[in-house]
């Protein structure tokens, strides 16, 4: 009898090999992932929705303490008010609602500039070496000993005297507000230099592949090589910290606008609870619900960002 | 290498089944396997990797990490049946009856703890111990296995030895207590070409001090035949024959062995590389019946259907085959005239 | 002729152990990094002070509340306060003083700066120091017996929790602390790190201890949601090892197997995460302590920025530096002595 060349592990049904197919089927068998995948879609669905289902609207808004003048201050929760009034009197429901967007808006766009700055300096770092990588590396050092803390609130408190707060600027016809972007900007820019190190030691990792060697005794250029070979074998890990890093921005947020530092015309929910600290004997359930509504969202990006990294670099067992 | 063949047994393997309970399914490593170990021979274990021979060893010292699990056989060693013997009774034997040493010594001794400290922790595990007593007994165990200055060299940690000489304290450790039976899992496929030869050496040095069976457990053919007497071949998690060595190499009886045999490049006689065609099977689904089928040239129906029983074909030599009757196989060709 | 340094110094006493310390190359390595630190904390402190800068005329942002202040006043404490003066000198007279440990005086009030930060360093490093300790008393045990059992319910469990914890805003927790123990069950007191408005529990240990318990348990909770699942990461892979097959396999008992080996090396790589934890819990120490309303340098610090206070701003962050920095060189010198893998050239 011939001996066959293809294997009794192939089946019946071709699977899809390919890396994300893998991944993907991998994920799906991770309950917690899954669960924070749907955590997280069901907060991109209130940010992006949120505003037209709230019974009361957003702040500027004068109807936002329609509450307050039907007397109905710092109330608890009931079917009228799901969530209770806050201290001043407007639904904390409808203010966790609109507060969503503001998470989210937090969470990617720091993610998206941190990733952009930590991919280009960490793959330069990585990828070159030499003196140029130490330069970077010991650059970044100084950010890690940092109490980064201390600094983000000084520069935001510094940044945000000058813009007009509660001012917005128009982007692609959103309007944006000011003093949350200067947050936004702060937090990414203490935040890129640990990713960066983390990315330049993947590519450090990667480079020592031999494919790379390889890749190069075929003639390829430096930039073929980043973008085309090693880039996409450390997507994966870009992705992950991606997730956990919208997590972190988010709760870091929260932070810096309980502190007083936040923009105080946007009602993010760091803010709501700064706005309610005072009133936290008389009315607990406004500073119980928005910072449960950041634990939940926090909680998703984390599951997912957990989920995803199980799925996409399996620790191998035995 | 003149040996009784007819000497008294001391481990005897029967029908073991180790299971890993994994994810992806059930990984059935070692599926239906017996053989037994002599007393004061050299066995070799052979078989490519992935064929068993590993977690076969683990299964006997009962160290079989997670997710596995011995689920069937039985394992008799002086009497008892290690697979019924409690972890207390089971930890009394290991390092003390019976003992193993592993491929790579940077990853199996510890790197935070010195020479001493981890001798002395096999040593004290057995025995009350006092740390000069200790003291000497160690420095009594590196010279043993030809590790200089020894009185130096014990305060110093793994990292600051060549790997020849980690591998020689890892011998050390394994026979601190002159167990009866020795595992040498590849003991030298992680050294040096030149330093294998010492190790292989050594080996053989100290089991004949110290009148204990060793099992090399190696894929290196080259190994068995220096070293040991009789030799049993895994593949896929069975067994495919045991016979002596001398018989195994002049007449081998199982197709897979006959082409392990082959697959050896030879310097003195100019030949073609036989390659043995396809891949290690899934352990997960194995193939039916006789694991080696779809990769055997003489497969039949029958090899297919229901998977086949160590026969005894001459004294001392077995073989788990349908076709070895019509078989005449070369170690040379890897196949039958 | 080779004698090593105990034969050298034996029992002849303290000066010969200590000649030998002083030629180690340990010695040299904490003088290089003590040296190495002066220009990160300088680098630091000009960052900041140029920030400040950033902000505007300090005086005028200091009295922007005061209109009726005429303009002679005004001259008058830019010159007191030394404002006048070019960036740079004024930069270097603040350099000057801080090295004789002589702050300034606040913007705010006037105080000379190391009165208000005096008071405060001590409650701060109490409170890190004992959430770090009970941090990593409780974590480790916890930790290990996850590992050893991974994907039981237990583990699980204590996976999920530390979770929840890493995403909790640590000072929702803490307020919600308050609500449940102080202003509901009335167990705890509030706020303050002492007496206020009585001494709780009778005596002024336990009353201390009573201010302790909640922002401790905010603190250690964080911190043990991280050190957990780091250490129980560690402790899965070490439990995998080779090594720890072969202890197993020469019999040493499992208890042994588990403490002295697999820990022993999982701890390794936590000892220098405890070193950014550590510099991580002293920063974000304003969070915990501005909650509870406890004295310390964080709680001033959020004070100090809102008002735009210079000097204490710029005398606080110093502090933190220093600590921060402090506290990794030890973690540093910790792990050389725990690892032995890692020797100084």
């Amino acid at each position: 009898m011939k001996t066959e060349n293809d294997k009794p592990i192939a089946r019946q049904k071709r699977r899809s090999a390919s890396q994300w197919a893998v991944a993907w089927r991998r994920f799906r068998r991770n309950k917690a992932g899954v669960a924070g995948l749907i955590i997280v879609l069901a907060v991109v669905f209130l940010g992006l929705f949120g505003d037209f289902f709230a019974p009361y609207p957003a702040f500027p808004n004068p109807h936002y303490l329609d509450p307050l003048y039907k007397g109905d201050v710092r109330k608890p929760p009931s079917a009228t008010y799901p969530l209770g009034t806050d201290g001043i009197g407007s639904d904390v429901y409808s203010d966790i609602l609109h507060g969503t967007k503001y998470a989210l808006y937090v969470g990617v766009v720091v993610t998206i500039i941190t990733m952009a700055i930590a991919i280009t300096v960490g793959a330069i770092a990585g990828y070159f070496g030499g003196w140029v990588d130490n330069v970077l590396m010991r650059f970044t050092e100084v950010f890690l000993v940092f109490p980064s803390l201390l600094f983000i609130l000084i520069f935001v408190r510094v940044f945000t005297l000058g813009a007009g707060v509660g001012t917005y600027f128009n982007f692609l016809g959103i309007s944006v507000p000011v003093g949350l972007t200067i947050v936004v900007l702060v937090l990414a820019i203490f935040n890129w230099p640990g990713d960066a190190r983390m990315i330049r030691g993947e590519f450090l990792r990667v480079r020592e592949l031999e494919f790379v060697e390889a890749e190069k005794a075929l003639g390829a250029g430096n930039r073929r090589i980043i973008f085309r070979h090693i880039l996409p074998n450390i997507l994966s890990s870009i992705i992950v910290v991606a997730s956990l890093t919208i997590a972190y921005a988010i709760l870091l947020e929260a932070a810096v606008s309980f502190l007083g530092f936040g923009d105080a015309n946007t009602m993010t929910w760091g803010q709501i609870l700064e706005n309610n600290f005072n009133y936290m004997q008389t009315a607990w359930w406004a500073e119980l619900f928005p910072g449960l509504a950041i634990l939940i969202t926090v909680f998703g990006f984390n599951l997912l960002g957990d989920g995803l990294s199980d799925a996409l670099n399996p620790r191998l067992r035995d | 290498m003149k040996e009784n063949y007819m000497s008294e047994t001391l481990l005897k393997i029967q029908d073991l089944r180790t299971y890993f309970f994994t994810e992806a399914g059930i990984v059935k490593a070692v599926d239906g396997v017996s053989f037994d170990i002599k007393k004061g021979e050299t066995l070799g274990l052979v078989g490519e990797s992935g064929s068993g021979k590993t977690v076969a060893s683990l299964s006997v010292l009962r160290i079989v990490p997670k997710p596995g699990k011995t689920i069937e056989g039985t394992i008799e060693f002086k009497g008892e049946n290690l697979l019924k013997n409690t972890e207390k009774e089971m930890q009394s034997i290991r390092g003390k009856e019976i003992a193993i040493i592993f491929q790579d010594p940077s990853s199996s001794l510890n790197p935070v703890y010195t020479v001493e400290t981890q001798l002395r922790d096999v040593l004290s595990a057995h025995q009350k111990i006092t740390k000069e007593e200790a003291r000497k007994k160690i420095i009594e165990l590196m010279n043993l296995v030809g590790i200089p200055e020894a009185e130096t060299r014990m305060h110093e940690y793994p990292h600051q030895f060549s790997g020849g000489m980690k591998q020689r304290v890892a011998i050390a450790r394994a026979l601190a207590l002159q167990p009866t039976l020795l595992f040498a899992d590849e003991p030298t496929t992680a050294l040096d070409v030149t330093i294998q030869a010492q190790v292989l050496d050594l080996l053989e040095d100290l089991k004949k001090k110290m009148g204990m069976s060793l099992v090399m457990i190696t894929h290196d053919m080259g190994i068995i035949a220096k070293m040991t007497t009789r030799v049993v071949v895994m593949y896929a998690g069975n067994v495919c024959e045991i016979a002596r060595t001398l018989d195994l190499y002049e007449r081998p009886r199982h197709p897979y062995t006959a082409s392990l045999l082959a697959a050896v490049p030879r310097l003195d006689r100019k030949k073609t590389l036989k390659i043995i065609p396809g891949n290690i099977p899934n352990l997960i689904e194995p193939p039916s019946g006789c694991r080696f089928h779809p990769r055997c040239e003489y497969a039949t129906k029958k090899c297919e259907e229901e998977p086949p029983k160590l026969e005894e074909v001459e004294p001392d030599h077995f073989v788990a085959c349908y076709e070895w009757k019509n078989l005449t196989l070369s170690g040379e060709t890897g196949k039958s005239e | 002729m080779l004698e090593s340094n105990r034969a050298k110094g034996g029992r002849a006493g303290l000066p010969n152990r200590l000649r030998g310390f002083l030629g180690s190359s340990m010695f040299r390595y904490i003088i290089r990094r003590l040296l190495y630190m002066i220009p990160v904390a300088i680098g630091i402190s000009i960052i900041a002070f140029i920030t400040m800068y950033a902000a505007g005329d300090p005086v005028a942002l200091a009295t922007a509340g005061k209109p009726n202040l005429t303009e002679a006043v005004r001259k008058a404490l830019t010159a007191y306060y030394g404002l006048d003066k070019p960036i740079p000198v004024q930069y270097l007279n603040w350099l000057a003083n801080i090295l004789q440990l002589n702050f300034g005086k606040s913007l705010y009030g006037g105080q000379p700066v190391n009165h208000i930060i005096g008071p405060r360093i001590w409650p701060t490093i109490e409170l890190q120091i004992v959430s770090l300790l009970i941090a990593f008393g409780i974590s480790i045990p916890i930790a290990v017996h996850s590992a050893r059992k991974p994907y039981s319910k237990e583990d699980v469990t204590v996976t999920s929790l530390s979770l929840f914890g890493v995403s909790m805003p640590t000072f929702w927790f803490g307020l919600i602390l308050i609500i449940v123990f102080s202003y509901m069950l009335g167990w705890l007191p509030s706020a303050g790190a002492a007496g206020n408005p009585y001494l709780w529990w009778g005596n002024s240990t336990l009353d201390t201890i009573a201010h302790l318990i909640l922002p401790v348990t905010v603190l250690v909770y964080v911190s043990l949601a991280q050190n957990i699942r780091l250490i129980r990461a560690n402790m899965l892979e070490q439990l995998r090892s080779d090594y720890v097959l072969a202890a197993r396999a020469s019999g040493i008992s499992e208890r042994k197997v588990v403490y002295r080996y697999a820990l022993r090396n999982a701890i390794t790589p936590a000892v220098t995460f405890l070193g950014i934890a550590l510099g991580g819990m002293i920063a974000g120490a304003p969070m915990t302590e501005y909650v509870f309303g406890w004295p310390g340098l964080g709680k001033q610090y959020v004070q100090s920025t809102l008002n735009l206070d210079f000097p204490t701003i710029m005398g606080i962050t110093m502090i933190i530096t220093v600590m921060t920095l402090l506290a990794n060189l030890i973690m540093d010198i910790l792990y050389v002595y725990i690892d032995p893998r890692v020797r100084i050239r």
